[in-house]
């Protein structure tokens, strides 16, 4: 066959149809900050303070989803790894005077190094493997509480310096905003190239059947330890981000609580898919915020929807449950799953065949 | 070090104590699992209610104890059962991680549940009777042992639970093959809602019986904890939990004696023991201290 000339046209259309999602997201995240203020005044909501969270919060989502939806196995301890970062971070901004953004990559590499040293317990299986992340979890914040000389126990860390990178001090929130989400539009880039890459399909071949992959001549061991490394840098990432937006940090906010809302971000948004993180993660921030404005889109609520921590963990508990009845591909892939339907439907009453199915694992 | 080994027998004796609950946690960790696969993530949950609603019971609506704690016992029970009709069996035969996702948001719902209904910090249980044991060295209240006399009585009742009756056969065939067993007329189905409510009836009493004082968040640590005694006596098998159960009782006591009293290390960090534990046994002994290999069919 000839070689083909380098066509413009056919290059741009390969480009939209792999990363079709990015080049509408990126545009919306980056403009958001332009009409996101007016439009959160009206409806009482800070949009870009909260977006800034979901973007921190979906750095670890999409990391816990690779491990999680897409090689299957699961992790309730993923806390620790924020924590490990925030804690790096802080401890490093605070004591030294480090600038933050060496901090927060030094709690990167700190959170893949403890993630690469209990790599051991991938070679558990199913519920084995999830009690023992779980337990994990609870070590690492026994030891963030106890580690008085080092983490001043439940007292916390407080006036942890404000972001800055490369001696440029970034405190205003439209700054944090964009700081955390090009870091967090990357991080999405390089993880869907990673999922339809070959590591990518080898990691979802276990997540079929191991032995089926084994056979094929995956090497199942190594890509559950890269797998679990990466992600539990990606948790130490949005930690060390973390500490330096909240200026003060403190054990119980990297406890089992957030471990599972980790899960509830991925379970919900949708596993074995990169968006499912970001609309996980903008769920489980948001959810907070828009039940305190409740009262003043709908003049009076009964009091004790107000106090939503309170009752946080039922509805988390509902959510996570009632995800898993009904819809247990997580809400993204649910909604694409039904356009993609619909739209097949309609191309098929108008006499013809829809050939835009779409790529796999995103 | 002088210290410690005068200290031990005291350790020997609480250990005894807190593995009683282990025991009692383990075996319902191991009755769900040997009969559905299952393993719930919020058994400790069961212990935490239990207590909790027995402190209503008692306290609160002051109705005495012989009522109080067979009521209680029964809740729980039946807060077992259904979970197991509303998580359980839309859920079933759809994998391990929905399962444990499943039991997980279970876990978190009651936890918050128990907290709204009981926010306090600490609620007092009152014990069965009154009076303290001073021996040389040694001194311990008189609900050790009621918790030795309950356990003792439980394990017993269980194992002619499991052994003399039809419930108890088909519990042990639903184990060994589900299919199997529904083929020769055994409702798998109920299987699992008794396993599920014997478990909770188990954690109930495990909770009741512990604890001084109760809270919400009580539950998350009893639950590890009795989910590695179940490990190491060997998951699924209801008598492993004994061997399981004084193993973490009586190590986590001395451990967390000789640490903080030999090392001067806090002993804030004695939680952190089981599941150091548990991570050690599941590495190096999956089966269990007693078990034979594991098989895994393909």
């Amino acid at each position: 066959m000839q070689e083909k000339a380098f066509d413009i046209k056919t290059a741009a259309r390969r480009v939209w149809r792999g990363y079709k999602a990015f080049l509408l997201f990126t545009p919306f995240i980056m403009t958001l900050p332009l009409w996101a203020e007016r439009l959160g005044k009206a409806i009482s909501l800070n949009i870009v303070y909260l977006m800034r969270m979901v973007g921190t919060f979906t750095l670890v989502a999409v990391g816990l989803n690779l491990l999680m939806g897409y090689a299957g196995q699961a992790s309730l301890g993923h806390g620790a790894f924020m924590g490990i970062g925030a804690y790096t971070s802080a401890i490093l901004a605070t004591r030294w005077g480090w600038p933050a953004w060496i901090g927060i990559l030094l709690g990167t590499l700190v959170a893949a190094a403890v993630g690469y040293l209990v790599a051991p317990i991938l070679r558990l299986r199913g519920h084995y493997l999830a009690m023992a992340t779980l337990g994990l979890g609870i070590v690492a914040y026994i030891f963030f509480r106890e580690m008085i000389a080092l983490t001043e126990g439940n007292v916390g860390i407080r006036e942890i310096p404000k972001l800055n990178f490369l001696g440029m001090v970034i405190s205003s929130r439209n700054g944090e905003f964009y700081f955390v989400w090009i870091i967090a539009i990357i991080v999405l880039l390089m993880c869907q190239n990673l999922v339809r890459s070959r590591v990518g399909r080898a990691i979802r071949a276990f997540h079929q059947s191991e032995v089926a992959a084994r056979v094929m001549g995956v090497n199942v061991p190594s890509y559950k330890m890269k797998v679990f490394v990466l992600s539990a840098a990606l948790g130490g990432l949005a930690g060390g981000i973390y500490s330096h937006f909240q200026g003060y940090i403190n054990p119980s906010q990297f406890d089992v609580m957030l471990s599972i809302q980790l899960v509830v971000m991925v379970v919900v948004g949708g596993m074995e898919s990169i968006w499912g993180s970001v609309a996980g993660a903008s769920l489980v921030v948001f959810l907070p915020s828009v039940v305190e404005a409740l009262p003043k889109w709908l003049g009076n609520v009964p009091a004790w929807v107000r106090q939503y921590s309170n009752y946080e963990g039922l509805v988390f508990g509902a959510i996570l449950v009632l995800t898993m009845i009904f819809l247990p591909k997580g809400i993204t892939t649910s909604t694409v799953d039904f356009f993609h339907r619909k739209i097949r439907k309609a191309a098929a009453l108008m006499g013809e065949e829809s050939t835009d199915s779409p790529p796999r694992g995103e | 070090m002088a210290d410690f080994f005068s200290n031990l027998p005291q350790y020997l004796v609480n250990g005894l104590g807190s593995g009683c609950i282990y025991i009692l946690m383990a075996m319902g960790f191991s009755l769900i699992y040997a009969s559905t696969g299952i393993i719930n993530f919020a058994q400790g949950e069961f212990a935490a209610i239990g207590a909790l609603v027995a402190y209503t019971f008692a306290v609160k609506l002051g109705l005495s104890l012989p009522l109080a704690v067979p009521l209680s016992v029964a809740l729980v029970g039946f807060i077992g059962l259904v979970l197991e009709r509303s998580v359980i069996l839309p859920l079933r035969e759809k994998g391990a991680l929905t399962a444990i996702i499943g039991t997980i948001g279970a876990s978190i719902f009651l936890k918050s549940g128990a907290r709204i209904i009981w926010p306090e910090e600490a609620y007092k249980v009152p014990e069965f009777t009154q009076g303290q044991f001073n021996l040389p060295k040694v001194s311990f209240n008189a609900q050790l042992l009621w918790m030795l006399g309950l356990t003792f009585l439980v394990v017993v009742s269980v194992y002619v639970l499991m052994n003399r009756t039809k419930l108890g056969k088909g519990l042990r065939a639903c184990a060994i093959n589900p299919e199997a067993a529904s083929l020769v007329g055994i409702n798998v189905s109920v299987m699992s809602m008794a396993a599920f409510s014997m478990a909770a009836l188990l954690g109930g009493l495990a909770g009741l019986v512990s604890a001084p004082f109760a809270n919400y968040r009580m539950g998350l640590y009893l639950g590890i904890k009795g989910f590695t005694a179940a490990v190491i006596g060997g998951l699924g098998d209801v008598y492993g939990a004994v061997l399981g159960g004084l193993t973490v009782g009586l190590l986590e006591e001395v451990v967390a004696g000789f640490l903080s009293v030999a090392l001067g290390i806090s002993s804030g960090y004695k939680d952190a023991v089981a599941v150091v534990l548990l991570v050690s046994v599941l590495l190096f002994r999956p089966q269990g201290l007693v078990g034979r290999g594991l098989v895994e069919k393909v």
